[in-house]
């Protein structure tokens, strides 16, 4: 029996059907295919996971060594073709050649004042338009690499708890699809590896038991714990 | 010796990534729900009130904030049979009264303590697996660490998220040097490599730039 990680030999489909030993070819091939197009990628979400669950570790500051700056410009007031908060919010930007993932974080109780923010990846702006005095003042926060890396993890355009934030950049899209992307090749990736060590029988027992050991210990969190508390 | 080095990476990379699949699975599968911010409701949540009086609360509980005020209502929590990761305890001064969210993967409760009778309103809302994925996918998170991970389970949690990135970045590194090995495979690989590193790094240069 081949181990997972060697070639296959070229007389191996005789022994078999043609088609479990191709199925066992290809899914060892995009096994690793998967995992090299996908490591960067798979390095950065682990990387940056670990960051964000130990946001004591000093030397990932990014929030309190960011820089920052404030500016105010003159502007034209949105038309009536700049339709809604987020038309208004586009032709403001425009007019400040930012481009980002728009978030809206207050009521607007004024027509005439405007504040919203725009984020991407390692610079925050913070704006407050006002209508009436046609200026707007930006308040502009750049991190550093570590506060980039930590908003990749997280940069979705979306909240779970806020519905009124919804993607409204094409890159923030693309981003997130890229996480998608990412998620499904692990799991191809995990399933994948199954089927490998399944096809080991000399391994299947301790394999087994590990499987087992890490389903049990990840059950007792997904579902166990609300079994016993 | 070379042959025993590559045997031994290699059954450590099945060991260790079998032990980890099913991490890897809550995070990945949690992963769709994050970033289309949907929730599939495969059964309808529940909620559940009830009334729990002479709860033993701190003298000294105004004085009390963050950490050792979460630790000084434990006792409370127990006495009303509420366990979990406690959250942001907000104490609203005016009405004399404690609004305690506490959380198991998969159930949310809040425990809204009235300090002058000692009596606590709890509502427990069973949120179902899906909203389980996503509360351990987010644990413990990147805010208010001085509160987070006080239930034991919790910081068992963490270190299982943080055996998950180092057997994760142990796999990688031991998945490139099994492939490496497999020299009719070097070419593809690296086509494969440059592809993935080029949609990598052009994506957070656009994004970031």
């Amino acid at each position: 029996m081949p181990l997972a990680t060697e070639p296959t030999g070229p007389g191996e489909s005789l022994k078999g059907p043609r088609f479990r030993a191709g199925f066992r070819r290809w899914n060892r091939k995009l096994h690793f295919y998967a995992g090299l197009f996908l490591l960067f990628f798979m390095w950065l979400f682990a990387f940056s996971g670990l960051i964000l669950n130990h946001p004591t570790w000093s030397f990932a500051e990014s929030w309190n060594n960011r820089k920052e700056r404030n500016y105010e410009r003159e502007m034209t007031v949105p038309g009536p073709e700049a339709k809604g908060d987020l038309g208004q919010a586009r032709e403001i930007l425009r007019q400040l050649g930012i481009e980002g993932e728009i978030l809206w974080t207050t009521t607007r109780t004024d027509a005439n004042l405007f504040d919203f923010q725009v984020r991407r990846p390692g610079h925050f702006f913070f704006i407050k338009a006002d209508f009436a005095q046609k200026r707007v003042n930006v308040r502009q926060s750049d991190v550093n690499l570590w506060g980039v890396i930590k908003v990749l993890h997280t940069f979705t355009g979306v909240q779970m708890d806020d519905p009124r934030n919804s993607r409204d950049w094409a890159l923030t899209s693309v981003w997130a699809f890229s996480m998608d992307a990412v998620a499904a090749g692990l799991i191809f990736m995990v399933l994948s590896s199954l089927y490998m060590w399944f096809e080991l029988p000399q391994k299947r027992l301790l394999g087994a038991v590990i499987l087992g050991l890490g389903s049990l210990i990840c059950g007792l969190f997904c579902v166990g714990l609300r079994w016993l508390f | 010796m070379r042959g025993r080095f590559y045997r031994l990476i290699r059954d450590l990379h099945l060991y260790f990534g079998l032990f980890i699949s099913p991490f890897v699975l809550v995070f990945a599968i949690s992963v769709f729900f994050l970033v289309h911010s949907w929730l599939p409701r495969i059964a309808s949540e529940t909620s559940t009130t009830r009334i729990v009086s002479a709860l033993p609360l701190p003298g000294d509980l105004q004085t009390l904030s963050g950490r050792p005020l979460i630790d000084a209502l434990k006792p409370a929590l127990e006495k009303a049979d509420v366990r979990g990761e406690v959250g942001f305890v907000r104490h609203m001064v005016k009405e004399e009264k404690l609004i305690i969210p506490v959380t198991i993967p998969g159930r949310e409760t809040t425990v809204s303590i009235s300090i002058a009778s000692r009596e606590a309103t709890i509502v427990t809302r069973e949120t179902g697996l899906a909203h389980a994925l996503v509360t351990l996918h987010k644990s413990p998170g990147q805010h208010v660490p001085d509160i987070r991970m006080n239930w034991f389970y919790m910081r068992a949690w963490r270190w299982l998220a943080d055996a998950t990135v180092y057997l994760t970045l142990f796999a990688s590194v031991s998945g490139i040097y099994l492939w490496c090995a497999l020299r009719a495979e070097r070419s593809v690989g690296f086509i494969l490599l440059f592809a993935g590193a080029l949609s990598f790094f052009g994506m957070a240069y656009a994004l970031s730039h």
